[in-house]
């Protein structure tokens, strides 16, 4: 059983509870897109279920003009500096407590991962970059690739996130 | 003993323990049960359905109808197994079913002689007067003696998982069409899945003595298994049946993992379902041999001459010592063969085709008679003893046998391609039904094609894959071939024998004998769906592999058409029975559906609530203090000192939306009933959604928070739909404005103060930020920052008292909640949950979730002056029907008992004084109740007739279910302070 | 059954709510009683293919316009409903 705030470690996976991420959903206004949002921050966001990264920040395409945008910088101002930056061009909503997030990484993380998503990881079709807005065990989930290990990055709205480490433990058990 | 010296697939270097029906016996690793019992000579292995007549082992796959068993002991206990498709375990325990004191001695066999009541249809006959039978004789006889095994009735201990894959090419069978399919798309580099539901690869080759490619057959299997495992791009599931196929080329399969009957090792599911994305998939699920119908073909001793090789050639098991074989196939004379070279005496060969055989010399050299022509009529014996043959010239000749296997002609195993709308069509060559529509991307291979050789399947399969790659746009120019040795396959099914003296069985599981099928189209059930569901011919666990053909052939007989006029039944997902574990996983128990906790959980836990389910919330429902009575007591305390003092409750359940953009103003003015746009920024209120059908949709408080950005809150119930609501607005009815919404109830934590101390303990709590009435009037919402996170105090009143909602981000909200009750101690504070909530907002008329029940309209909850004259919104033209606007509509009441004493119930219907309980009557009914602690009596709200005209009448409140009717008084739904001066100081 | 939502790609419907046939424009908020009454409960409910409105809601929370045959469950295209019809 995996404890909360506490990592597991195991051959071939490591799982970890990643504590203090900002977030902060990105709603772009109209005619605004990823390209004009991006202008305002350093860089364009790539239109689709990916993620482009820009400084330390994350951002994860989760629908058609619409971002999540991620970061381990301190939790209480992200939203509102991103508010301030965006302002005309897209809506900005603190999401930072609605979120936790879960860190897998190893040999063995694309087969668990594979255990509860209904979308194919294969490396072939969903590698380092790659994001999906998705179901794991009927809790909604928010899945980004971070490194080829593979590792995948997973954020579940926080009151869910019990019962998300409860599928955690159920599937990596028979192993 | 009758266990060959040597050969099989089995391994006498690991012998294991099993006991049947409490006797010890012994087999090898590599059996099954039913190979096993056969090889300790046990012939009778259950009592059959309806007649309790005794049954052996007639097959040796999934196919078996007969030798259902009832596997491992207490919570393990796993009935209707078939015997033949368990591998063998050391440990294992099995008792046969059905039968009672024993399998040997059951006294229940006496059906057999009340058998011509027992008929098709006898149900629909029998057992219907005198009627009050039913509940004190029949049911409970019948409950009885109806079923086959019994479960333990313990909770399941196993557990399951499940797993997902894609794949190119999704090979359903790995028999010679299977494992050629695979070998092909695998070598040419598709991601393939070759799944078969038996514990090695091979399928029917494992019990054939053929060559492929100078191999025995069963060891070119094992050697296709290994070279298949060694790719990558492979992956082998064996133990796995492909049970469903769905829209988008899903397929579903259950994989067995552990084995049933006993404890599977730590963390190893019994069963994995797995959910399988192919792109295209080939049926190789091969063929079932049919049997003949004559009779006491069910008798122990009586099997299929394709399962006798099985036994023979795969297990060194010897059914019987001499044999009886009557055939309509060529696949019959191998089996003859394959019978003979385990030295087992065939005396005769019974070919009910007159033309001579090639491998007709070859049988007799050793031993057999042939009899062309000929059919069985009639099989005796407890266990068999005696067959009696009908010859070519009517002549009856007897043979001593205990061991007849017979050999119908094959059916192909279309079972899942005749799902999704595939018809099947008859075809005469192959005296069987084949697939000619399949589902999208898939293609039959093999014998489930109806290439029944072992080089016919070899060649199909390989042509299926190399088909299948194609239109993947993959083109194969390599594909392998193999060379087999001859192998015939001709049969021409005889569909019956009108001479037997004793019964005829077609499906042997559910007992429906050949005189039931003519039963069934005398009576009118001429349809093959009919039959089916008269007799239930085919509806056991073995869904008519074995029977279903006979039965449409003896319908066709019976009702004068052909095989193929009468047609086939649709099959339907599963095609195998499938446990309700595995298809449930993890979600079972409290895992059956998330639970959602509040931030304050943890303390209200600490405080000693008891928490109530809503929906998926966990939600604090009251907290009843030691030295308390019952709930009521503690219920009426958190009212009382909530008004006198100052109470906190957790709200964060309530759906929470972030509306934002240029035109999100209009976007809410088009949404609610009331306006928004014109909302100052700094400022909250109470906002009515309705549905475009005119009725209430969902309430909540709109707070304006900048020129482009409201927040607005839903109840609980509705977070989802109106979030939903929302979204359909701005994508789908009005794209063109500039109108963005996100879900942020997950983003904060959410609490009521409520009460005359509720501003002194905020003020206490955050020092610098002016709370007086003037900086923070009625309707009034401010944000600022505590310890750097952002806080949003509202001045909004569900209680009725002054009151403010608190929300911080969720990530602390028990580090809020927490800080509040310290700093509120000096001021009384205390806890109050949804029951102090909804006595509350009952005491205020506050219309909540019973009110907004779907059939109410904004003007029936007396919110209709809250519906603008001056804007369009949704909902507003139909709720402007005459019928919705009819004065004599229920409408928004408050009811008082006229005796003080009396409590009003929900759900209680309103009548005039006197007036007969009927609908006709009906004159509304009370949505919520509650014991007023404010008042000293019961109150409740509810929905009357005319209802705003009649103030001050008697009303009866009838509680037909709880009985307690109760005489009211018709009030001002606003119980308490009707003026609000208490929420505005 | 599957949908190829167009953001997010092939997905289960478990992952979708369906609400209907699609119903064309909207009549207006202030059009007259009959066409309002029309949109709100006449369907055509076609037997073949059918326009329908599903919602991604464990997705990408865009409602997707749907072309399926209710009889043979094909689906012909999935497109944003905020794109409009063409």
């Amino acid at each position: 059983m995996i404890l909360k705030g506490i990592g597991y470690v195991d051959e071939g996976l490591q799982i970890e509870e990643r504590q203090n991420v900002a977030f902060a959903s990105i709603l772009a206004r109209k005619n605004q897109n990823g390209e004009t949002i991006g202008e305002l921050i350093g860089g364009s966001l790539r239109e689709g279920p990916l993620t482009t990264i820009l400084g330390d920040t994350v951002y994860i395409g989760t629908g058609p003009g619409s971002w999540l945008a991620t970061s381990s910088t301190k939790a209480t101002d992200f939203a509102d500096n991103l508010a301030t930056k965006l302002a005309g061009r897209a809506s900005v909503s603190d999401q930072s407590g609605a979120y936790c997030v879960t860190r897998i990484t190893g040999d063995r993380a694309r087969h668990l991962l594979q255990r509860g998503v209904a979308i194919n990881l294969h490396p072939d079709v969903f590698t380092t970059g790659c994001a999906a807005t998705t179901v794991i065990a009927h809790i909604a989930v928010v899945i980004w690739q971070i490194d080829i290990s593979p590792t995948y990055d997973i954020a579940t709205f926080r009151t869910y996130s019990p019962d998300f480490r409860h599928w955690l433990a159920h599937s990596w058990r028979s192993f | 003993m009758s266990r060959r010296a040597e050969g099989g697939l089995v391994d006498r270097s690991k012998p294991l323990r099993f006991t049947f029906d409490g006797r010890d016996y012994q087999g090898f690793e590599g059996d099954t049960l039913a190979s096993a019992l056969i090889a300790n000579d046990v012939k009778l292995v259950a009592r059959s359905f309806k007649y309790h007549r005794p049954r052996g082992i007639l097959t040796a796959g999934a196919d078996e109808p007969n030798a259902l068993v009832t596997l491992g002991n207490g919570a393990y206990r796993t009935p209707n197994t078939r015997a033949t498709t368990v591998p063998l375990y050391d440990g294992l325990t099995a008792v046969s079913q059905n039968r009672w004191p024993s399998l040997a001695f059951d006294l229940l066999a006496v059906n057999q002689l009340a058998s011509p009541l027992f008929v098709a249809g006898f149900y629909y006959k029998t057992f219907m007067r005198p009627a009050w039978f039913w509940e004190k004789v029949y049911e409970p006889i019948i409950r009885r003696a109806a079923g086959l095994g019994s479960l333990s009735i313990q909770p399941d201990p196993d557990c399951y998982d499940r797993e997902h894959a894609f794949c190119d090419l999704l090979v359903i069978g790995g028999g010679a069409a299977g494992l050629a399919a695979a070998l092909t798309a695998a070598r040419a580099g598709l991601r393939v899945i070759l799944a078969d539901d038996d514990m090695w690869l091979g399928g029917s080759l494992l019990g054939e003595r053929l060559e492929i490619d100078g191999r025995q057959s069963a060891d070119w299997a094992l050697d296709r298994t290994r070279e298949l495992a060694g790719m990558p791009n492979v992956s082998l599931l064996t133990r796995t049946s492909v049970f469903g196929i769905y829209d988008g080329c899903e397929y579903t399969a259950f994989q067995q993992l552990s084995n049933d009957g006993a404890p599977a090792s730590e963390g190893t599911p019994r069963q994995r379902l797995w959910k399988i994305i192919a792109r295209r998939s080939i049926l190789a699920t091969g063929a079932t041999e049919q049997p003949l119908v004559f009779g006491g073909n069910d008798r122990p001793g009586v099997m299929m001459a394709s399962a006798v090789s099985t036994y023979v050639n795969r297990f060194a098991a010897l059914p019987g010592r001499r044999a009886v074989v009557v055939t309509c196939s060529d696949s019959g004379w191998q089996s003859a063969l394959d019978i003979q070279s385990a030295g087992i005496e065939v005396i005769a060969l019974v070919d009910t085709r007159a033309t001579e055989h090639s491998l007709a010399s070859e049988v007799s050299r050793r031993g057999a008679k042939i009899f062309l022509g000929a059919r069985v009529r009639d099989a005796f014996g407890k266990t068999l003893n005696r067959v009696e043959i009908e010859l070519i010239d009517g002549s009856i000749r007897s043979l001593d046998a205990d061991l007849l296997a017979m050999a119908g002609a094959w059916r192909p195993n279309i079972g899942l391609g005749a799902a999704l709308g595939a018809k099947p069509v008859w075809c005469e060559s192959l005296q069987s039904f084949r697939l000619a529509d399949t589902p999208p991307g898939l293609v039959a291979a093999g014998a489930a094609n109806g290439h029944y050789s072992a080089a016919a399947a070899l060649t199909d399969g390989v042509a299926k894959a190399v088909e299948q790659a194609n239109e993947l746009g993959r083109s194969i120019t390599d594909a392998p071939g193999f060379q087999t040795s001859e192998q015939l396959a001709s049969a021409h099914q005889t569909w019956g024998t009108s001479s037997s003296r004793t019964k005829a069985f077609v499906d042997f599981q559910n007992d429906v004998t050949d005189k039931d099928v003519q039963l069934a189209a005398q009576e009118g059930f001429v349809s093959v769906e009919h039959l089916k569901r008269y007799t239930t011919l085919g509806m056991a666990t073995d869904q008519g592999m074995t029977s279903q053909l006979n039965g449409h052939a003896l319908l066709a007989e019976a009702t004068g058409r052909t095989v193929g006029e009468v047609g086939t039944i649709r099959a339907r997902p599963p095609v195998r029975p499938v446990a309700i574990g595995t298809l449930a996983g993890m979600h079972r128990g409290m895992h059956f559906r998330p639970t959602r906790r509040t931030a304050s959980h943890e303390l209200a836990e600490a405080l000693g609530a008891s928490f109530v389910d809503v929906g998926q919330w966990k939600r604090a429902q009251w907290f009843a203090r030691l030295d308390e009575e019952d709930w009521q007591d503690a219920v009426n305390r958190e009212v009382r000192q909530t008004r006198s003092r100052v109470g906190i409750c957790d709200v964060s359940t309530l759906g929470k939306i972030d509306v934002h953009g240029d035109h999100a103003g209009i976007l809410l003015d088009r949404l609610y009933i009331n306006g928004f746009s014109q909302l100052a920024v700094g400022k909250a209120r109470y906002g009515v959604m309705l549905r475009e059908d005119g009725h209430v949709l969902d309430d909540g408080t709109v707070t304006r928070f900048a020129q482009d950005n409201y927040y607005i809150t839903t109840t609980t119930a509705n977070a989802a739909r109106v979030m939903q609501h929302i979204d359909y607005a701005r994508q789908v009815l009005w794209p063109e404005l500039d109108a963005q919404a996100v879900s942020v109830t997950e983003q904060w934590s959410t609490f009521a103060i409520a009460g005359p101390q509720s501003r002194a303990l905020l003020q206490a709590a955050f020092p610098d930020v002016d709370l007086s009435n003037m900086a923070m009037p009625f309707m009034r919402a401010m944000r600022f920052r505590w310890n750097g996170y952002e806080v949003r105090i509202f001045r909004i009143s569900f209680s009725g008292e002054l009151a403010f909602e608190v929300s911080v981000s969720a990530m602390v909200g028990d580090q809020l909640i927490t800080y509040l009750f310290e700093v509120g101690e000096q001021f009384g504070v205390i806890p109050y949950g949804t029951e102090a909530l909804g006595v509350m907002r009952i005491e205020k008329g506050h219309v909540a979730g019973n009110e907004l029940n779907g059939q109410t309209t904004a003007a029936d909850l007396g919110l209709g002056k809250m519906m603008s004259t001056k804007k369009d919104f949704i909902g507003r033209i139909m709720a402007q029907r005459p019928g919705l606007i009819d004065p004599s509509r229920p409408a928004l009441v408050g009811l008082k008992p006229i005796d003080r004493t009396d409590a009003l119930r929900s759900g209680g219907h309103l009548f005039a004084e006197g007036a007969p309980f009927s609908p006709a009557n009906d004159q509304g009914y009370v949505t919520s109740s509650a014991y007023s602690a404010t008042l000293g009596h019961s109150i409740a709200l509810g929905m009357l007739a005319h209802g705003r005209e009649r103030c001050g009448e008697r009303v009866v409140v009838h509680n037909p279910l709880r009985g307690g009717d109760v005489l009211a008084e018709v009030c001002n739904p606003v119980f308490y302070d009707p003026e609000g001066n208490r929420l505005r100081g | 059954m599957r949908i190829v939502c167009p953001y997010c790609g092939d997905r289960d419907t478990e992952e979708f709510i369906f609400r209907g046939e699609a119903l064309g424009r909207h009549p207006g908020l202030n059009s007259d009683e009959y066409a309002m009454f029309e949109h709100v409960y006449h369907r055509t409910n076609l037997s073949g293919k059918t326009s329908e409105h599903w919602y991604h809601v464990q997705g990408c929370r865009n409602w997707i316009l749907v072309e399926r045959d209710t009889l043979t469950h094909t689906i012909y295209s999935a497109r944003l409903a905020k794109d409009g019809e063409s």
